[in-house]
């Protein structure tokens, strides 16, 4: 049972350290915290229910969806951040906010407030089992995809001339640009990213939740939120860090708390991650930032 | 242009008359106030009940409105699913003359929206909301409309006992008073007829993980034969996604806030679960010629028996304004109060010697394959139904 319950905390640390690192990298590079990162999550949830009805088979579906989100990432990035571009870190926050009000919105009635159903193949609801203990393909899939997308992302940052000037940027983005990378570049690559990494995540998650709903957006980017603070905001490692320790404290709590307890969780959470930050205020791993006097 | 002139005239001249003339028949009006969920996670529970809603007071405007001399004006607030929001709006509703006042589908904002209704003697009938003690914590003003919480746990108890079910997993959530309660009428009715509670577990709604209640529910020594809950979407596809996902074929049992057309479309995922609904329309019953009149109103077919329910209120305010014969707020909450066997369309609707929830038929259903199949309806035995 303790074996299965770290599968379990792996599988949802996993999908909020997607969550958390689409946050961070847009963080790292332009500042801004972006709220509306959850309804990229419903954007591909809703085009992974589309593509189902309109008969692709499922992998064209999953790609067509995370392509959306990926795709709606840049378009945000362009219709509503880049106008905002140099603007106060207030404003940047109230324009992600109103961007993810309108979303939610504009699914709500052109959709449905109702939750859809996204019926998932058979064999995702399977088990296998080894031994005394069977794991879900469900949780393994969630495993395997949120390493792959960490593994690619390393290599991406580290191999490509785009992902160096992406690392350099977050440390000191006046001398990137001074060295003759263009900057819109840059922040519709990260947006890109983040978009790509939302509709991964957000595969998972419907995956796991079988339907998409309009406001289904708001509890991961929370999570995530928590998680990228947890790592030091800005830190790429920090959030993958803070996303994983988030998964294992909630599965840890619910696993372990009497009945009578159980409904503070979130707030026994939420003071762990208090006391995280008043012994490390800059987070678990803190960002590199270029100091200039 | 005075011929224009004079032609407008004439037509102000037979507007005066004919309003004097169809004075004399239904000159009055009545305000309904309708402070519901027109966005938020409320709203797939209260726009299809007020669809209904709607549908019976077009009817009955038709008529004369209601008890055929009250010409209804249904004004319609949204309350965005936020219960500090329902009672911002119910304020502005009785601002603007609203007589009788429709609350949301669930407790907690129906009880603020009832806090202000009651000094003032407004009846306020929640469309879809079943915990039984809504109407114990806002006063005599407030009604239920659809079965109570405890009335549906009790017939899904009476049908899991009957098909030789012992031993019962809850899993309830604290954030509603309908998915704190309903499980736990359940497992008094199952206890009392020689079922067991071997293990509850809790959850928020909104949850996005249940792998750790579902671990714990596989870990459990002595193994449930059914899990009951009151989890409606988004959570409930969820805990059914992960729970088969874990390889659990436990049975899981529901009430009415499954019975949506977002579970059903869930297919092979929930079949054999069992939920409640208001109504079963079998071939001939007055509920199939209403399905058939709501398809012709609203270009769709009722999503759930909200629909009808929210009809059904419409109704039950005609006969309540006819009996008081008037449109004074104490004389219809009493008229209401006092209804015994009022044939609605689902059946026999009571609220005479009630505490202002409606005793009325509840009907068993079971998905299977992607549809609901009808079990059987019944009304409970008054003595075995759970105090609130």
């Amino acid at each position: 049972m303790i074996a299965q319950q770290i599968i379990n905390a792996v599988s949802l640390g996993g999908v909020y350290a997607l969550l958390a690192l689409g946050l961070a990298i847009v963080f790292s590079i332009v500042g801004l915290i972006n709220f509306a990162h959850g309804e990229l999550m419903t954007l591909s949830g809703y085009a992974l229910l589309a593509s189902l009805v309109l008969g692709f088979p499922f992998p064209v579906a999953v790609l067509v969806a995370v392509s959306c989100g990926a795709l709606a990432a840049v378009a945000m990035e362009r219709i509503a951040f880049r106008p905002m571009r140099g603007a106060s870190v207030t404003s940047l926050l109230l324009t992600s906010f109103a961007v993810s009000s309108l979303l939610k919105v504009v699914f709500q009635n052109g959709i449905s407030a109702r939750p859809q159903a996204v019926a998932m193949a058979g064999w995702m609801t399977g088990a296998f089992s080894f031994g005394d203990f069977t794991i879900g393909v469900g949780p393994s899939i969630s495993i395997v995809v949120s390493a792959l997308a960490l593994i690619a992302l390393e290599v991406f940052l580290r191999r490509s001339v785009t992902g160096t000037a992406m690392r350099a940027a977050a440390e000191d983005f006046d001398v990137v640009r001074l060295m003759g990378i263009p900057a819109s570049r840059i922040i519709a690559t990260a947006f890109l990213l983040s978009g790509l990494l939302a509709g991964l995540a957000a595969m998972l998650w419907v995956a796991q939740r079988a339907s998409v709903d309009p406001l289904m957006g708001f509890t991961p980017v929370l999570k995530a939120f928590i998680a990228a603070v947890v790592g030091g905001l800005g830190s790429l490692p920090g959030a993958v860090a803070g996303g994983f320790l988030l998964g294992i404290i909630e599965v840890l709590l619910q696993a372990t708390l009497p009945g009578a307890i159980a409904p503070y969780r979130d707030a026994i959470v939420l003071s762990g991650v208090i006391a995280v930050l008043l012994v490390r205020p800059q987070g678990l791993i803190p960002a590199v930032r270029a100091q200039r006097s | 242009m005075p011929s224009l002139y004079r032609l407008h005239r004439a037509a102000l001249c037979a507007a005066v008359f004919g309003i004097a003339a169809i004075s004399t028949a239904s000159a009055e009006e009545i305000i309904i106030g309708a402070a519901t969920a027109q966005t938020g996670g409320l709203a797939p529970y209260d726009q299809p009940a007020l669809a209904g809603l709607r549908m019976s007071l077009d009817e009955l405007n038709a008529k004369g409105g209601l008890g055929g001399k009250y010409t209804v004006k249904l004004l319609i607030k949204d309350t965005r699913s936020d219960t500090a929001q329902t009672a911002t709006v119910a304020q502005e509703l009785i601002d603007a003359g609203a007589k009788i006042m429709i609350t949301p589908c669930d407790a907690d904002p129906s009880i603020s929206a009832g806090q202000l209704t009651q000094p003032l003697g407004i009846p306020t009938l929640t469309l879809c909301g079943s915990a039984p003690v809504l109407t114990g914590a806002v006063g005599d003003v407030m009604f239920g409309t659809y079965p109570a919480d405890n009335v549906q746990a009790t017939a899904v108890a009476d049908f899991a006992v009957s098909e030789g079910k012992k031993k019962v997993f809850l899993l309830t959530s604290p954030d509603s008073t309908y998915t704190a309660n309903l499980p736990e009428y359940f497992g008094k009715v199952f206890e009392k007829k020689g079922g067991a509670i071997v293990g509850r577990g809790t959850f928020s709604m909104g949850q996005p993980d249940f792998s750790a209640e579902i671990t714990n529910i596989k870990g459990l020594a002595d193994k449930p034969d059914l899990i009951m809950t009151a989890a409606y979407e988004p959570d409930f596809p969820a805990f059914m996604q992960q729970l088969r996902g874990a390889g659990v074929t436990i049975p899981v049992y529901g009430a009415d806030a499954i019975g949506t057309p977002t579970i059903k479309a869930l297919g092979k995922l929930v079949d054999g679960v069992v939920y409640t609904s208001a109504g079963y329309a079998e071939p001939g019953s007055k509920l199939e010629a209403f399905n058939a009149a709501f398809t012709k109103y609203a270009g769709h077919a009722p999503e759930s028996t909200y629909e009808v329910n929210g009809y059904e209120i419409g109704l039950i305010l005609d006969q309540a304004v006819k009996t008081a014969g008037s449109d004074d707020p104490k004389a219809i909450r009493d008229a209401i109060a006092g209804l015994k066997d009022f044939d609605g369309i689902t059946g026999k609707i009571t609220y005479a010697g009630t505490d202002r929830m409606p005793l009325r038929p509840v009907a068993l259903m079971r998905y299977e394959g992607g549809e609901g199949k009808h079990v059987q309806t019944l009304i409970p035995d008054a003595a075995d139904v759970p105090a609130p």
